[in-house]
C-alpha cells in the first residue's frame, strides 16, 4: 500500500469534519425537536431550528470551499487545508455558544461537547493553534456566563432539567468556569502530546521508508552499470565467435565446430538474459512510462499475430475473445504489447502441444481486465505466491526449459505497477494457468479527487 | 573487393575486427576508425559507400553528433549510415522508432548490439547492394 501524502491525508480529514457537521446539524434539530415538543422543556425552539439551518448552511459552503481548493490545483495547498479547518473549529465553538444560550446556559450539560472540538484541533492542527482554539472556547463560554450573570443579555432558564435557575449563582457559576476552563487545557495538553508522538513516530516511518527506496534504486543503478558493462564484452565475444561460428576464417574440424558452436549458444543465451535483466532494472528506474490512449484490442491482435508461429509450431490453437465496449485505454501501448506477446509466449511455451491459449479482455466502469488462460503445465500450489519475484523459476518450468531467466513475470508486474493496475495468477497444477491484470482505463485528476470526497 | 567500401567507426577493437572480418567475406573493402576525428578523417580520405558507426565512443553522444554532422554536410549526407548501439537499455530509447528522424537520430539503419551476423549482412545488403 502506498503511504498517503500529508495533504491528501488533511484534506481527507477536512471532509470528515463536515461529514461530522452534517450529523451534528441534525442532532441540534432532532434534540430541539425532542426537548421542546416531546419532553415540554422551556427551550427557544424557533431560535434552535434557526441555528440548526444555518449551521447547514455553512457546512455546504465550506464543502464548496473546499471542493474548490482541492479541484483547482493538483497539489492541495497544505496551508489553505489548514486555514479551513481552523476557521471551521471557530465558527464551530461559535456556534456551539449560541446552540448553549439558547438552550440553558450553564444549566445545559452540554456545555462540555467543547471537548470534541478541543480533541479534532489537537490532532489536525497545530499545538499553538489548539491552545488558540481552547483559549477562544473558553473565551466564549466566560462571556456566555458573564454577559448572563449580568444580565446584558437574557438567560433562557432550563427549568424542567434543573429545579430553579442557576445563572445567578455566583459560586456555581465560578466552579463550573473553572472546571471548564481546566477541563479544556488538559484534553488539549492530553490529545495533542498523543498526536504529536504518533506524528514523530509516522515521520520516523517514512523517513526509514524513504531510505530503503533510495538504497533499491542505488542497487539497481548499479546493476544497470555492471551489467551494461558486460553485454559490451558480450557483444564482442559473440561477433568473434560469429566469425569461426560461420568458418569465414578457416575450416574447422568436427571438435572443434562442435565446442565453438556449444560456446556461441551459450554467449547468446547469456545476452538474452542481460537483455532482460536490463529491460527491468531500467523499468525500475523510470518513474513513468510515456502513456497515451490506444486501442486495446489492436495492440492484443498485433501481439498475437507475433506469436502465431510459435503456436502453430505446436499445434496449439489461439483463441481470443475481446469485448467489443473496451475501445481506447490509457498507458504505454509499447509495453503493453510487449507484455502481453511474453504472457502470450509463456502460455505457449508451457502448454503441451495440442493444447489451447486463451486471451480475453473485459471491461468495467473505471478499468480493463485482461486474462491469458492456458491448458498447460500450471503452477505447483507451494510456489504460486513466487512467481512474481525476480528470477524465481518454477520446479516444472524448470524441467522443460532450462536456461529461462525467470525474469519475465517481475517485467510484467513492473509494466502493471507503472498502470496503477494489479496482476495475479491461479492455476492447477497439471491442467493450466490463468494469469489476469488490470489497468485503469485512464483516470483523470478530477475524478481522483471525487473519489477522494467520497471515501 | 568488388561489391563497395565500407567504413567502420567502432572503439571496440574486438567487434571492429569481427564485423571487418564477416564483411570482407562478402566481398566488401573495409576501412575502419575508432573514435570520431579519425572516422571523420577516414571518410575525406577514403571515400566509403556506407558508414557503419557505434553510438557510444569516448563520449556517449560522439556517435549522434557525427551522424548529424554528415548529414549536414552536402558532400556527404547521401553516405547511408548503419548504427550499431548498445545504448539503448541504457538510455530507454527506442531507437527503431526514431531512427531516420533527420534532426534526432539521422540515420538510415540501425542494429542493438550485439549484432548477429545475418542481421548485420542483410542489412548492410540493404543499404549498399552487392554489385555481384
Amino acid at each position: 500500500m502506498k503511504p498517503v501524502s500529508i495533504n491528501t491525508r488533511l484534506v481527507q480529514r477536512a471532509y470528515w469534519l463536515i461529514r461530522l457537521r452534517w450529523i451534528a446539524t441534525v442532532s441540534v434539530a432532532v434534540g430541539t425537536y425532542f426537548s421542546s415538543t416531546i419532553w415540554g422543556m422551556d427551550i427557544q425552539d424557533s431560535a434552535l431550528y434557526c441555528i440548526a439551518f444555518l449551521l447547514a448552511l455553512y457546512n455546504a459552503i465550506t464543502l464548496m470551499l473546499l471542493n474548490n481548493v482541492s479541484r483547482v490545483n493538483r497539489e492541495v495547498p497544505y496551508n489553505t487545508v489548514k486555514k479551513i479547518i481552523n476557521f471551521q473549529i471557530s465558527i464551530d465553538l461559535l456556534i456551539l455558544t449560541f446552540v448553549l444560550h439558547f438552550s440553558g446556559g450553564i444549566e445545559n450539560p452540554f456545555i462540555f461537547y467543547f471537548i470534541f472540538h478541543m480533541i479534532i484541533s489537537s490532532i489536525l492542527l497545530s499545538v499553538r493553534a489548539s491552545y488558540f482554539q481552547g483559549s477562544l472556547a473558553i473565551f466564549l463560554f466566560g462571556s456566555l456566563l458573564l454577559l448572563e450573570y449580568t444580565d446584558l443579555i437574557p438567560h433562557y432558564c432550563l427549568l424542567g432539567f434543573v429545579p430553579h435557575c442557576l445563572y445567578k449563582e455566583g459560586f456555581f457559576v465560578l466552579g463550573t468556569f473553572l472546571a471548564f476552563s481546566t477541563a479544556m487545557y488538559l484534553v488539549i495538553y492530553m490529545a495533542s502530546y498523543i498526536a504529536t508522538r504518533l506524528k514523530r513516530a509516522e515521520q520516523a516511518h517514512i523517513e526509514a521508508n524513504k531510505q530503503l527506496l533510495e538504497k533499491d534504486r542505488i542497487k539497481d543503478e548499479y546493476v544497470l552499470r555492471v551489467t551494461h558493462d558486460i553485454k559490451g564484452h558480450l557483444a564482442a565475444i559473440q561477433s568473434c565467435l560469429d566469425v569461426v561460428v560461420n568458418k569465414l576464417v578457416g575450416p574447422l574440424n568436427e571438435k572443434q565446430s562442435d565446442f565453438v558452436n556449444r560456446a556461441h549458444n551459450r554467449t547468446r543465451k547469456l545476452t538474452e538474459f542481460v537483455r532482460t535483466l536490463l529491460k527491468l532494472t531500467r523499468m525500475r528506474l523510470s518513474d513513468k512510462l510515456e502513456m497515451d490512449f490506444f486501442f486495446l484490442d489492436k495492440t492484443i491482435e498485433s501481439a498475437l499475430a507475433s506469436v502465431s508461429n510459435r503456436a502453430e509450431e505446436k499445434q496449439i490453437r489461439l483463441d481470443v475473445n475481446i469485448e467489443a465496449s473496451i475501445g481506447k485505454v490509457y498507458g504505454s501501448q509499447f509495453s503493453i504489447e510487449e507484455m502481453i506477446m511474453n504472457l502470450l509466449l509463456n502460455g505457449i511455451k508451457y502448454t503441451p502441444e495440442n493444447g489451447e491459449v486463451r486471451i480475453n479482455a473485459k471491461s468495467t466502469d473505471h478499468s480493463v481486465l485482461v486474462e491469458i488462460i492456458d491448458t498447460g503445465i500450471g503452477i505447483p500450489k507451494d510456489e504460486i505466491d513466487k512467481v512474481f519475484d525476480e528470477f524465481y523459476r518454477c520446479s516444472n518450468a524448470r524441467k522443460i526449459e532450462k536456461d529461462g531467466t525467470g525474469l519475465g513475470l517481475s517485467i510484467a508486474k513492473q509494466i502493471v505497477d507503472h498502470h496503477g493496475g494489479e496482476i495475479g495468477v491461479e492455476s492447477q497444477e497439471g491442467e493450466g494457468t490463468r494469469l489476469w491484470f488490470t489497468f485503469a482505463k485512464g483516470v483523470s485528476f478530477d475524478s481522483r479527487v471525487q473519489r477522494l470526497s467520497e471515501e | 573487393m568488388g561489391n563497395g567500401k565500407i567504413l567502420i567507426v567502432d572503439d571496440d577493437a574486438d567487434i571492429t575486427c569481427a564485423l571487418q572480418t564477416m564483411l570482407e567475406s562478402q566481398d566488401y573493402t573495409v576501412v575502419t576508425a575508432s573514435e570520431k576525428e579519425e572516422g571523420m578523417s577516414k571518410i575525406k580520405s577514403e571515400n566509403p559507400d556506407l558508414i557503419i558507426l557505434d553510438v557510444m565512443m569516448s563520449t556517449w553522444q560522439d556517435g549522434f553528433e557525427m551522424a548529424r554532422e554528415l548529414k549536414k554536410d552536402a558532400a556527404y549526407k547521401d553516405i547511408p549510415i548503419l548504427m550499431l548501439t548498445g545504448v539503448k537499455d541504457k538510455t530507454g530509447i527506442n531507437f527503431k522508432s526514431t531512427a531516420g528522424d533527420p534532426t534526432w537520430l539521422p540515420v538510415d539503419g540501425f542494429l542493438d548490439k550485439p549484432v548477429d551476423m545475418e542481421l548485420l549482412l542483410a542489412e548492410v545488403d540493404k543499404l549498399l547492394p552487392k554489385k555481384t
